[in-house]
């Protein structure tokens, strides 16, 4: 493969699927989870909104893991009844093996970092982050001291007195964390925490939260909308659309191994490839070029295959063929300057219907580039091409 | 700097800096400095001449006329100055006047307050279209006339009243309603409850509820949120609707006089008998002013607790 970018470390699946192993008890198992709010219009009426719809999660202890969507996706109601702010209209939600589906967010485990922090604008920065602490009792002495550390640990030493006003959105986030991880929760909830800082901010503070999270080794649930941060921070993720959880997986297979078209195009970018499938169990593109796909197929149905824009490599007309790669010739269509990358539109000229790709070329020293009507020989890995369910 | 480029006047609230030499012509910024504080005095004058003639000077001239004397005729004199109806601010009638006034105003203040937070509370927490309702039905009582409404409670709270009559029917002897301090604090609360409503809502809208989710997240039950974020942070409104309730309670007249008896007389009362049936203009002049003190002190902790927080 030539010019891969990747988003994915090596080794983010190191963590075995708690769905799969029977050991242990999940921190947050969500069974059947269904949430609907009433319309705004007359009550009972048709217009009632399925937030969450039969939704079955397990979250393993220790995991940080993401709910990945686009607004609207019941991410955060999702995430709001783990914390107890919405009660489920119908099914289970168990943190640690207690069912908590109807218990106020005081009665549960965990905490909640807010998507605009929901810090106490009236309190200085040492009560916000004792505020839990003194709610359930702690003792003044030993509240002043778990304060001091957390504080520390979150870097804002010597801002103890302040008001979250007079901080910046970086040093507000930190309280806000702070302010949760005092209390030592058994799952922290986190709504698009880094929503509000800017990009650069946001990279250090993905960074940071992740090696928080692998030193305090607490359960994160994390919610964004944010591809690149889900991907990058994430032991699992779960991609959410229309209140269903459509899969689950490590950041590596949710991104090399989509199963729906909805998870291969709001991750990264795909090229949806119609395949038939004839007598012989071989997959043909629309212009009568043959690819090899994973699985068995029934022999003249037709399915949609997925493949990366960098999963493809281009080069010019002339380079051989090879055995492990499938091949498809065709002429630029157009160039994109990206920066970072070129992007490519190729086009096939087969017997049947033309075949269009994207393709993400990227601009290493030494890389080819090809310009528009360049006749070009497109490459990929057999196993890069994934078959969608739908 | 070229013309093309020039200076692009930002629509800043900062001070602006004194443009530089020939930068668009000299003194360019000042001049719509000054072009803006002038097009302000236009805007502002219709309303500063309104104050100025009908609230400063008549405040002037009532200032004036707390210094005079009275003759044994009734008459005022002027020229004449002395503190003398200060002094009589003392009489310990004036004292029981004044601090009934004030523990009737205050009553009726902590009752609009206990009254009116709820409601303010459930208003602010509606959908917005019900809230368009709601807050109407807060404004109706002021589309019809004050002194009729009142009039129309002396009805209600008379001896053959319906609420008597009530109270008589499940054995309540030798009641008496009306002409007494419970009715007077009644119609001060009928009649004030909305200006508490009003800014105990405007406060509680403002604030964030995923705050006192936040609170409840945080092991905090329901009354613990609501004791150290939910009443906090409406503080502004709680101080803003007791002053405008407890203000025109304080120096009520039409209530008490209608209401009230003889026996419970407030200073609103007491101030209007000076001018008109005692015809003593300097000691009424020296009671409006001692209530304007009152009033002022009330003022001055608002702006100092409820304007500083938040």
């Amino acid at each position: 493969m030539t010019g891969t970018e990747t988003h994915v470390p090596a080794g983010r699946d190191r963590r075995p699927d708690p769905l799969d192993d029977g050991s242990g008890v999940a921190a947050v198992a969500l069974r059947e989870v269904t949430k609907r709010f009433p319309g705004a219009g007359r009550k009972g009426g048709d217009d009632e909104v399925i937030a969450v719809d039969g939704v079955q999660l397990d979250i393993a202890d220790g995991e940080f893991f993401s709910l990945l969507g686009p607004s609207g996706c019941g991410k955060t109601t999702t995430l709001r009844l783990i914390g107890g702010f919405e009660f489920p209209t119908a099914g289970s939600v168990r943190i640690f093996g207690d069912e908590m589906a109807l218990e106020p967010p005081n009665k549960r485990p965990v905490n909640t970092v807010f998507q605009s922090y929901a810090l106490f604008p009236h309190m200085t920065i040492e009560d916000n982050v004792g505020f839990g602490l003194k709610m359930q009792g702690v003792e003044h002495d030993e509240r002043t001291q778990r304060v001091a550390e957390m504080i520390e640990l979150v870097q804002l030493g010597g801002r103890e007195k302040r008001r979250p006003r007079q901080l910046s959105g970086g040093q507000q986030q930190r309280v806000a964390l702070a302010r949760a991880l005092v209390n030592h929760p058994k799952v922290l909830l986190l709504d698009e925490p880094l929503g509000a800082l800017d990009l650069k901010l946001r990279q250090t503070m993905q960074l940071e939260l992740k090696q928080l999270q692998e030193r305090v080794g607490i359960t994160f649930v994390y919610v964004t909308h944010d591809q690149d941060e889900a991907l990058t921070m994430s032991d699992r993720i779960g991609v959410m659309d229309g209140g269903r959880v459509l899969q689950v997986g490590s950041p590596k297979d949710i991104y090399d191994r989509p199963r729906t078209r909805f998870v291969a195009d709001f991750i990264g970018d795909s090229n949806f490839l119609a395949l038939t499938i004839d007598t012989s169990g071989a997959a043909h593109l629309p212009d009568g070029s043959m690819v090899r796909v994973d699985g068995d197929h029934a022999a003249g149905s037709t399915v949609t295959a997925a493949l990366r824009p960098e999963s493809i490599g281009l080069h010019g007309h002339d380079v051989p063929h090879r055995d492990d790669l499938d091949t498809l010739d065709a002429e630029v269509e157009r160039v994109t300057y990206l920066g970072k990358a070129r992007a490519y539109q190729v086009r096939t000229a087969g017997t049947g219907g033309a075949v269009r790709l994207d393709v993400r070329q990227g601009n290493a020293p030494g890389s080819q580039h090809f310009e528009v009507g360049e006749q070009v020989r497109a490459r990929w890995m057999p196993d890069s091409l994934t078959v969608l369910d739908d | 700097m070229s013309m093309t480029n020039a200076p692009v006047r930002e629509p800043t609230d900062e001070p602006s800096e004194p443009a530089p030499e020939g930068a668009g012509g000299p003194g360019l910024e000042h001049r719509e400095e000054r072009a803006r504080a002038r097009r302000g005095l236009l805007i502002g004058l219709p309303s500063l001449v309104y104050l100025v003639l009908l609230f400063a000077v008549p405040l002037g001239i009532v200032l004036v006329y707390s210094f005079a004397t009275r003759s044994r005729t009734g008459r005022t004199i002027l020229g004449d100055w002395s503190l003398d109806a200060y002094g009589r601010l003392i009489d310990s009638l004036v004292l029981e006047i004044f601090l009934r006034s004030v523990w009737l105003a205050v009553v009726s203040t902590v009752i609009c307050l206990v009254l009116a937070y709820p409601f303010a509370y459930y208003l602010a927490t509606r959908s917005a279209r019900s809230r368009a309702i709601l807050l109407v039905l807060v404004m109706i009582p002021f589309w019809s006339n004050f002194l009729v409404r009142t009039y129309a409670w002396r009805v209600l709270l008379g001896s053959d009243g319906p609420l008597v009559g009530l109270l008589e029917g499940v054995g309540v002897e030798d009641l008496r309603l009306l002409f007494t301090p419970f009715a007077i604090v009644l119609g001060l609360v009928y009649g004030f409850l909305p200006f508490m409503i009003l800014p105990l809502y405007a406060s509680i809208e403002r604030i964030d509820f995923s705050l006192v989710e936040a609170a409840r997240d945080l092991y905090g039950t329901g009354w613990q949120a609501f004791r150290t974020v939910t009443w906090p942070l409406s503080r502004p409104g709680v101080i803003a609707g007791s002053i405008l309730v407890f203000i025109p309670s304080f120096g009520a007249y039409v209530t008490p006089e209608i209401l009230g008896g003889s026996k419970t007389t407030m200073l609103g009362s007491y101030v209007v008998r000076q001018f008109l049936s005692a015809r003593d203009w300097p000691f009424g002049s020296a009671l409006s002013f001692a209530i304007l003190a009152v009033m002022l002190v009330a003022a001055m902790v608002y702006f100092r607790t409820g304007g500083k927080s938040l």
